[in-house]
């Protein structure tokens, strides 16, 4: 009950961001319905998916400190359950999907035990290599398609909610919105729990949080497995929306690292950081690509502009855009310790 | 046994000049990791550039690839400063993520400046005195000579990289400044420039060793990645910031990715079907790296944890 009622507790944050928070709810319940191109659909739904991934994340990266850059795999788990049982066994996308995060997260378990006992950079690459290795496997497994992946048939009659096909996109949006609240709740809920405490203790310093009594190495296995569970999710439902998936696409590196980057990006261990990074990350991508990139002749010099957006960022605020705006809002109260 | 014992031959020797390659890639890695405990995500973007400038240069200037390879050295030493002091030392001073995502960023904007000027498309050398160049040495065993002499230069690169830091008084302040970094700057060891330093012969090393790979490997702007993931293993293999750990990892490595050819040489020998494993072959390098983490995390000779 306590957990139900810390999902809705928002009272700690100061007004100004709640205010802000409702006005961008409110703009994401009736975007569909404004005027708006099919791209602009396209960036939206990327968004929400992202901002989900950087959620997840945010628990082991963000509270725990702990940099993960192997969620790829999960997504690929999430995914591919959901495809596998769909082509072959005609399962339904909302029976497949707690089937591919109870797969995920079972894996997560396995490889998080060892995972853990590393830090820091080690950790980060060993994340990097265990992705790799679940990757190259599937690219060769004939049952989920190798390397040419799987494809999802269409079905008769649309909109099918059973099966997650629809032609119009805002279909897609509003259950990804769905999703989305029920993640940001979930994660508020989190941040009060006795394991959000824990693991921002092991990220202040490990050796007093273990002197405390916490099992620092199983805290970290958890909050793995919660990340992992977001990442499930969103990766079952990416299935549906794409028809088409393949390892290159859901498992690979590139997907890791950009998960990592949206939430750090943002600020991440902040309830808001990964969605402000999903919402600057998603549009700036997806816009510079279509003005600067192939269209343009000047293939790219799109992702040049990102790469070297992100590194500016990473020079000027390594705290991310969260950590500016904090910064910025604390210079303004004239209180220079806070923030 | 005919056919087994040529084949095993064979990829024994590939495997130990191709090991030798893998080295020299890693070694500016692991001198840039045991100076400053940076993780490099570029790394594999500076191979790429040194393999691009031995491509371009030398049909511009007129001469062989293998006479560009200083020149390789010189603009990976340049693109190391340059990315020292235009933006890894501004990384410095935040937590170990902002140093990830400042050099993925870096990887990016390399990798697709790459892009911009070369083009998508592999591209290869096709002529040179080592290019097409091979000897017959034993019973079906070919030694190429391009890889030979990739071989023989990682040999001579480690051997002056050590030196350099064993033996003279500049490398001395770089040890120094890998151990202690607040010690190192009581005694007067400007650590800035020994940062720089360890960017310098990093970039260097590694574009030379794009140099030679470039005789043997096509290059395209996304050619980095693989490289950066094996040095990476190499690194952690060796352990981090061990030279000597280095160079027998890389050969470790070259011999771990010519084992499915051995295998299957063997598969087929044995006439157990056809259930290759080539495919797998990177993916040993990815399991051994994960055991030997979790395993032994300060890795084979490290000292650093």
């Amino acid at each position: 009950m306590e957990a139900v009622r810390n999902a809705f507790d928002f009272s700690d944050f100061p007004r100004l961001d709640l205010w802000v928070a409702g006005g961008v709810l409110a703009f994401l319940l009736v975007f569909p319905a404004l005027p708006h191109s099919s791209f602009a659909m396209t960036i939206m739904i990327q968004f929400l998916m992202f901002s989900l991934y950087g959620m997840g994340w945010n628990t082991i990266g963000g509270y725990a400190g702990q940099v993960d850059l192997g969620k790829a795999q999960y997504n690929g788990i999430g995914a591919y359950t959901t495809a596998v049982m769909m082509v072959r066994w005609d399962v339904p996308f909302w029976v497949s999907m707690p089937v591919g995060m109870a797969l995920a997260v079972g894996w997560s378990f396995i490889i998080g035990y060892p995972l853990f006992r590393l830090k820091g950079h080690y950790f980060a690459i060993a994340t990097i290599a265990t992705s790799l290795i679940l990757k190259d496997v599937f690219e060769v497994w004939d049952f989920v398609g190798a390397a040419k992946g799987m494809e999802i048939p269409i079905r008769k009659n649309l909109p099918d909610f059973l099966y997650l096909q629809f032609k119009q996109d805002y279909y897609y949006y509003y259950i990804l919105l769905a999703l989305f609240l029920v993640g940001l709740l979930y994660l508020n809920a989190f941040r009060h729990s006795r394991l959000g405490f824990q693991l921002r203790a092991i990220k202040d310093n490990e050796d007093v949080a273990r002197s405390l009594g916490i099992d620092a190495h199983w805290c970290k296995i958890k909050a793995y497995a919660v990340a992992t569970a977001f990442v499930a999710v969103v990766g079952s439902f990416h299935a549906c929306y794409n028809f088409n998936i393949e390892p290159e696409d859901v498992m690979s590196l590139d997907l890791s690292i950009l998960i990592a980057m949206m939430a750090l990006l943002g600020g991440a261990g902040s309830l808001w950081g990964p969605i402000i990074g999903a919402a600057i990350l998603v549009p700036l991508k997806s816009y510079l690509g279509d003005w600067l990139g192939a269209s343009a002749g000047l293939v790219g010099l799109n992702l040049v502009i990102y790469g070297g957006i992100i590194m500016l960022i990473a020079a000027v605020q390594p705290r991310g855009v969260w950590g500016m705006v904090e910064a910025a809002l604390a210079r303004r109260r004239g209180d220079h310790g806070a923030a | 046994m005919e056919t087994l014992l040529p084949e095993l031959l064979r990829s024994l020797v590939s495997g130990l000049l191709m090991g030798m390659v893998f080295a020299l890639v890693a070694l500016g890695l692991t001198v840039i990791f045991g100076v400053m405990d940076i993780v490099n995500f570029a790394h594999g973007e500076f191979l790429m550039i040194g393999m691009y400038t031995t491509l371009v240069t030398a049909p511009f200037l007129g001469v062989d690839p293998t006479l560009t390879l200083p020149l390789a050295g010189v603009v990976g030493a340049a693109l190391g400063l340059a990315c020292y002091f235009g933006v890894v030392q501004f990384l410095l001073r935040g937590p170990m993520v902002a140093q990830l995502l400042g050099t993925f960023g870096l990887m990016l904007v390399l990798r697709n400046v790459a892009l911009l000027f070369m083009g998508s498309e592999p591209r290869s050398v096709h002529k040179g005195w080592l290019v097409g160049q091979s000897w017959l040495v034993g019973p079906g065993v070919v030694l190429e000579s391009t890889k030979l002499a990739a071989a023989v230069l990682s040999i001579v690169s480690f051997v002056a990289v050590w030196w350099l830091i064993r033996r003279t008084k500049t490398g001395m302040a770089l040890t120094a400044t890998s151990l202690d970094k607040e010690g190192a700057r009581y005694v007067g060891i400007s650590t800035e420039r020994m940062n720089g330093l360890s960017w310098a012969i990093g970039g260097a090393s590694v574009a030379i060793a794009g140099g030679l790979l470039v005789n043997f490997w096509p290059v395209d702007p996304n050619v980095g990645l693989l490289f950066t993931m094996i040095a990476f293993a190499t690194v952690a293999l060796g352990g981090f910031g061990s030279i000597r750990g280095a160079f027998l990892a890389g050969i470790l490595i070259g011999l771990i990715v010519s084992l499915p050819t051995v295998w299957d040489a063997f598969i087929r020998f044995a006439g157990l079907g056809d259930f290759s494993i080539h495919s797998f072959k990177y993916t040993f390098v990815y399991i051994i790296y994960f055991l030997i983490m979790v395993i032994r995390p300060q890795g084979l000779f490290g000292w650093k944890q």
